[in-house]
């Protein structure tokens, strides 16, 4: 038997150092206020309407069932207000009020609440909500279906399904700097590549994202869209392309790195972010949907526990 | 629990977010403008996104109005959706279709209807797009350059 002294805890008190769940909370919502101010000034009033409703009924439903459970209100926590964001962020501008309704119900009462609140979702509730939604009434995120009456003086087609169905030589004309920019349609908050990174690395600056899971899914996407192009120039746009489009970058930074629902050791980080990564590109590129981020996070969100079994021996051993 | 305080602050956050949804929501509805700018035709063969801006642009195509919109054709102020009579109602008893807006200015018996062979919405689309773009020798004529999932 070993006397080796590993880790020395003093006795208490002890100080706590003021972190919390809440201000990390708020500090993704005040992350991602970039991109949503950038869909505001594009979108308008329309777009106000969809995010001012997501978040407030995502809120009221969170008190509604935590009345109803007769659990502590957990509202003041911040999570249904960062789920209320998210989900609007990925919608189109266009949105009607009852969709917002379901998908704020379905996020967080089928996503998180019936699982027994914050910490116990084993799901993105944000994605489950979009997810639920976009099977139930799909052309409502139909982005050139949804955008139709809008002409915001760039291409107005939606570039993954430009690419989808047309080929890399109808989205030739976009630039990597004109995607990162936001000229291009989709989600309310989804477009702005550069306000997304800005937000994303502020998060991972602060601690409140690891960089494992951002840096492996980008990694994930880039190197599945390069092989596909590589195999197939004229069929597969490349990897730059589908860095900048779609929900990429939203999900690399604020959806895929969610805190129940992503692993917390080292390599199971690496490999769930990968794999979503590479997932979104299968999707996309051989898959039904234009955009596959939300699935390829869902569908990593159900491998999660099995994925973060792989971890350091614990030292010691059982009686 | 949360603090009283906190919980006074996401009530009151809730309320202004929930008054500004529902005021924006009413105060910017979702309208179609007078002139269309794009437009999707959900058909069989896949959806289809027309351009309708583009064609009737004076910097685009620079269509007139009645080039497409036929009827009536005496009036541009008059034109109807296309699916006000390219709608064809179940056969009659004389196994004729003739479409409601028709009989608001014709009588039944008008050669003009009954003898019309008028053609549902997404047949006459199909054959004004396609029929256009091979008469001019531009745009798309493929199937799938036009209908997508």
């Amino acid at each position: 038997m070993s006397d080796s002294k590993k880790f020395i805890v003093s006795h208490a008190p002890f100080w706590h150092n003021g972190s919390s769940v809440s201000e990390r909370h708020f500090n993704m919502i005040a992350a991602a206020l970039p991109a949503v101010l950038f869909g505001l000034t594009q979108y308008g009033g329309p777009a106000l309407a969809v995010i001012a409703f997501s978040v407030s009924t995502a809120m009221i439903w969170e008190m509604l069932l935590s009345a109803a459970m007769k659990r502590p209100q957990t509202v003041t926590d911040g999570s249904a207000a960062l789920i209320g964001l998210l989900f609007a962020m990925l919608l189109p501008a266009s949105s009607p009020w009852w969709l917002v309704l379901t998908g704020t119900f379905v996020s967080v009462v089928v996503g998180k609440m019936i699982f027994g609140g914050i910490g116990g979702n084993p799901f993105h509730p944000a994605l489950l909500g979009y997810g639920i939604l976009l099977v139930s009434w799909g052309d409502y995120f139909d982005f050139n279906e949804a955008l139709r009456n809008y002409d915001l003086g760039f291409d107005m087609l939606y570039p993954l399904w430009s690419v989808k169905f047309f080929g890399p030589d109808a989205v030739a004309h976009f630039s990597a700097w004109d995607l990162l920019a936001g000229q291009q349609i989709g989600g309310i908050g989804a477009t702005f590549g550069i306000g997304l990174i800005a937000g994303g690395l502020y998060l991972i600056a602060r601690g409140f994202v690891r960089w494992e899971i951002p840096a492996s899914f980008l990694a994930g996407v880039f190197v599945t869209a390069f092989i596909f192009h590589a195999a197939a120039p004229d069929r597969y746009a490349g990897p730059l392309f589908h860095l900048f489009t779609g929900y990429t970058l939203l999900g690399a930074f604020f959806l895929a790195p969610e805190d129940s629902s992503s692993p917390v050791n080292f390599i199971p980080m690496l490999i769930y972010g990968a794999g979503a990564g590479m997932l979104t590109m299968l999707i996309r590129n051989i898959g039904v949907y234009v955009d596959g981020v939300v699935f390829a996070v869902i569908l990593m969100n159900i491998a999660n526990p099995l994925i973060d079994k792989i971890r350091p021996k614990a030292i010691g051993k059982v009686a | 629990m949360a603090p009283k305080k906190e919980l006074q602050l996401a009530y009151g956050l809730v309320a202004v977010l929930l008054v500004v949804g529902v005021l924006s929501y009413a105060a910017f509805p979702a309208k179609t403008p007078e002139v269309p700018v794009r437009l999707v035709y959900k058909v069989v063969a896949g959806k289809v996104l027309f351009d309708h801006d583009t064609h009737a642009n004076p910097a685009g195509y620079a269509l007139a109005c009645a080039d497409c919109h036929h009827h009536p054709s005496y009036d541009d102020d008059a034109l109807r959706a296309c699916g006000d009579c390219h709608n064809l109602p179940p056969k009659d008893a004389e196994g004729r279709q003739v479409p409601d807006a028709c009989l608001e200015c014709h009588g039944p018996e008008d050669p003009e209807v009954t003898e019309a062979s008028l053609v549902n919405r997404a047949d006459a689309f199909h054959a004004q797009c396609i029929g256009c773009h091979q008469d001019y020798g531009a745009g798309a004529v493929d199937c799938n350059a036009c209908h997508v999932q």
